[in-house]
């Protein structure tokens, strides 16, 4: 098996199953063969993205994958993946266990293979087990709450162990997709206890939904057994689900390019300036690597340090910001983290202008910052010095954004 | 509060309407004009600013639009803004239907979790909005169909339990005739109150159960 790097770059030769979903397949590398995952979503919120996801990453990384369709037509299931740019490819091959509900007819293909009477539930058992006799890499159930709807918890449970069997005989894994209605919990727990992973999918909810999360409940195949935390997401459409960051705050002394960086970064970025100075905040959306994070700038300049409290509010992560030419800045940038209140918070600090002549070296930074040996540095540059403006945010290399958001995202997860 | 409105002028004088974040059943057979009193309905509670949610199980938005237009109800001005459809019936006959900015194509009536993602991301929206809304389902006879009846009303009752926390009206129209006694008698205890429409000789008559201002008597409706 080929390790998963997550952040550090995905491999472009992955032979076994992943999730394809940021923070999932670095904590739990994958989706190992002869393993059950269910993915249990409360109602408000569903899981019909995470499977797209999942069936998209393996499709197009050249795992055959096999999708038990109950809850849509094959169509309208496809229309969906679309939508969230997950379009379909040869590697994927479908039971369609919907049509024959509806009455409407569904002729058989290459791709697709129709159970006649999804009310006989002996029908779509067979059909689905022998299916995954023809060298499936992973096969997804949408979904199978609504196969002990349609049946009952009896034949859920039964189903899932038959599955279990054939996945582990014939090298395959399965991803269960389940919207949790709040049934019997003695019916769910027998479920429950032969899933080799359990994830949990849920919004946080009072009158109206602030955010949605994702959990690992239980993994049976990681050793040390991290205790998993939750994470917030965000379903895009087109995008899929986005592990996200709220806030992360931007700081700095002035002029050492918190604006440029943030543009760099993000592709919407918007500042409230005068003349290329920052006087109230930037702000800008990061994508990267499955990951989405709300960045937001504080201005440098001592007139505005007011707001800075503020602005360091909620925040969960910080770039600091320094212009490498300028250490006699040095001791403002960490007054700066103390006046946002973020001190202490995961923190990668970024040697900016390191083009620029007189630019210090990394390690008389960090000495000079006083930095801690556990403190990332990263130095940027601005992508073209000849196009350096003074009242204008410059745009900065891609290498040296890339390696600080990989750097943060993964102290934040 | 005021209730709200249902353009019905003996209906709102003898029972002041519906009442905000109360779940009513709305029973009738086929000619009972359960229609055009949800019609009616959704032209008075948006000119009154209520916000909308309508779940469209039998016809594809287009259909409706066009029905509202028909009826003279100019719904267009509403669309996207106030007035949100949820269409879970055009899949079925074109599969690769498209959402705009007032219409959700959902993935048809077996997919309840998708209805209730759709549901409450709708609701999030026109609370945060400080709307006060209305979810109308034209109509659960069609879920009832495709799904086992348990499966149903526990999809109801998670929906009204979204709906009361968040204060939602919610209304329910159901075709009477198409469903065993046992499945009505469910609907009714999973609602507050109960409006029953006929027709008879030509006209239109309702009665209402579970308000503050109850009709118990058959009452022509115009
Ligand atoms: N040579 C060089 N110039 C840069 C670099 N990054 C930013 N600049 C320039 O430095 C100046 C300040 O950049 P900003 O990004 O506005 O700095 P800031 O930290 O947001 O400044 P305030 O908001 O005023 O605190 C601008 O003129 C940029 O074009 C860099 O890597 N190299
Ligand atoms: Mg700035």
């Amino acid at each position: 098996m080929i390790e998963y790097k997550g952040l550090d770059g995905i491999t472009d030769k992955d032979f076994d199953p992943y999730f394809g979903i940021a923070k999932l397949d670095e904590q739990l590398k994958g989706i190992p063969s002869k393993k059950v995952v269910l993915i249990s979503a409360s109602p408000s919120v569903g899981n019909e993205v995470f499977g797209y996801q999942i069936i998209h990453k393996n499709i197009t990384s050249g795992v055959k994958v096999l999708v038990f369709l109950n809850r849509t037509s094959p169509q309208s299931y496809l229309t969906e993946m679309k939508e969230y740019d997950f379009p379909a490819n040869e590697n994927l091959f479908i039971i369609d266990a919907y049509s024959g509900i509806t009455g409407i007819k569904s002729d058989e293909t290459d791709h697709i293979r129709v159970i006649g009477n999804p009310y006989d539930k002996e029908e779509v058992r067979t059909k689905v087990l022998k299916e995954l006799g023809n060298g499936y890499g992973l096969l997804v159930i949408d979904s199978f709450s609504l196969l002990a709807d349609f049946f009952d918890f009896s034949f859920a449970t039964s189903f899932m162990n038959d599955i279990k069997k054939e996945v582990v005989s014939k090298d395959s894994a399965a991803v269960l997709l389940f919207t949790d209605w709040g049934y019997e919990k003695q019916n769910v727990d027998k479920l429950l206890s032969n899933v080799n992973s359990t994830i949990e999918v849920k919004g946080i909810e009072k009158r109206v939904i602030f955010g949605q999360y994702f959990a690992v409940l239980k993994c049976d195949w990681i050793e040390e057994n991290p205790a998993f935390s939750s994470v917030l997401f965000k379903a895009m459409k087109p995008g899929g689900i986005k592990v996200y960051f709220p806030k992360i705050l931007v700081t700095g002394p002035t002029d050492a390019g918190k604006s440029s960086f943030i543009h760099s970064a993000s592709k919407n970025a918007v500042s409230v300036d005068k003349l290329g100075g920052t006087i109230a905040l930037d702000h800008g959306t990061v994508d990267f690597q499955g990951y989405r994070a709300d960045l937001f700038g504080t201005p440098g300049q001592e007139r505005f340090d007011p707001l800075l409290k503020m602005l360091g509010g909620e925040a969960i992560g910080v770039f600091l910001v320094v212009d490498s030419t300028k250490p006699e800045q040095f001791p403002r940038a960490v007054e700066m983290l103390r006046k946002t209140e973020t001190y202490g918070l995961p923190v990668v600090v970024i040697a900016n202008k390191s083009d620029l002549d007189g630019a210090l070296k990394k390690e008389e930074i960090r000495e000079k910052l006083h930095l801690d040996s556990a403190i990332i540095l990263i130095q940027t540059v601005a992508e073209d010095l000849s196009k350096v403006d003074p009242n204008e945010p410059t745009k900065l290399k891609e290498a040296g954004i890339n390696e600080a958001l990989s750097a943060l995202f993964k102290q934040l997860t | 509060m005021e209730g709200i409105k249902t353009g019905f002028k003996n209906f709102d004088e003898l029972t002041n309407g519906l009442d905000y974040r109360k779940v009513y059943a709305l029973f009738g057979d086929k000619e009972s004009g359960k229609e055009q009193f949800i019609y009616k309905l959704v032209q008075s509670a948006l000119s009154a600013k209520n916000a909308i949610v309508y779940v469209l199980t039998s016809k594809s938005y287009s259909e409706l639009i066009t029905e509202f237009n028909s009826r003279g109800i100019n719904i267009n001005p509403y669309l996207g803004a106030d007035f949100r459809i949820l269409d879970d019936f055009s899949r079925t006959n074109s599969p690769s239907a498209t959402d705009n900015s007032y219409a959700k194509i959902l993935n048809g009536p077996l997919d309840l979790t998708g209805l209730s993602v759709s549901l409450s991301s709708a609701n999030s929206d026109f609370v945060k909005d400080a709307k006060p809304v209305i979810n109308i389902f034209d109509n659960l006879s069609n879920l009832l169909i495709y799904n086992n009846p348990v499966t149903v009303y526990r999809f109801l009752q998670f929906v009204v339990g979204k709906a009361k926390l968040a204060g939602i009206t919610t209304i329910f129209s159901i075709d009477v005739a198409m469903h065993p006694p046992e499945v009505i008698e469910t609907i009714k205890n999973i609602s507050d109150a109960v409006i029953d429409l006929k027709l008879q000789e030509g006209k239109r008559y309702f009665k209402l159960s579970g308000t503050s201002k109850e009709v118990l008597q058959f009452k022509e409706i115009e």
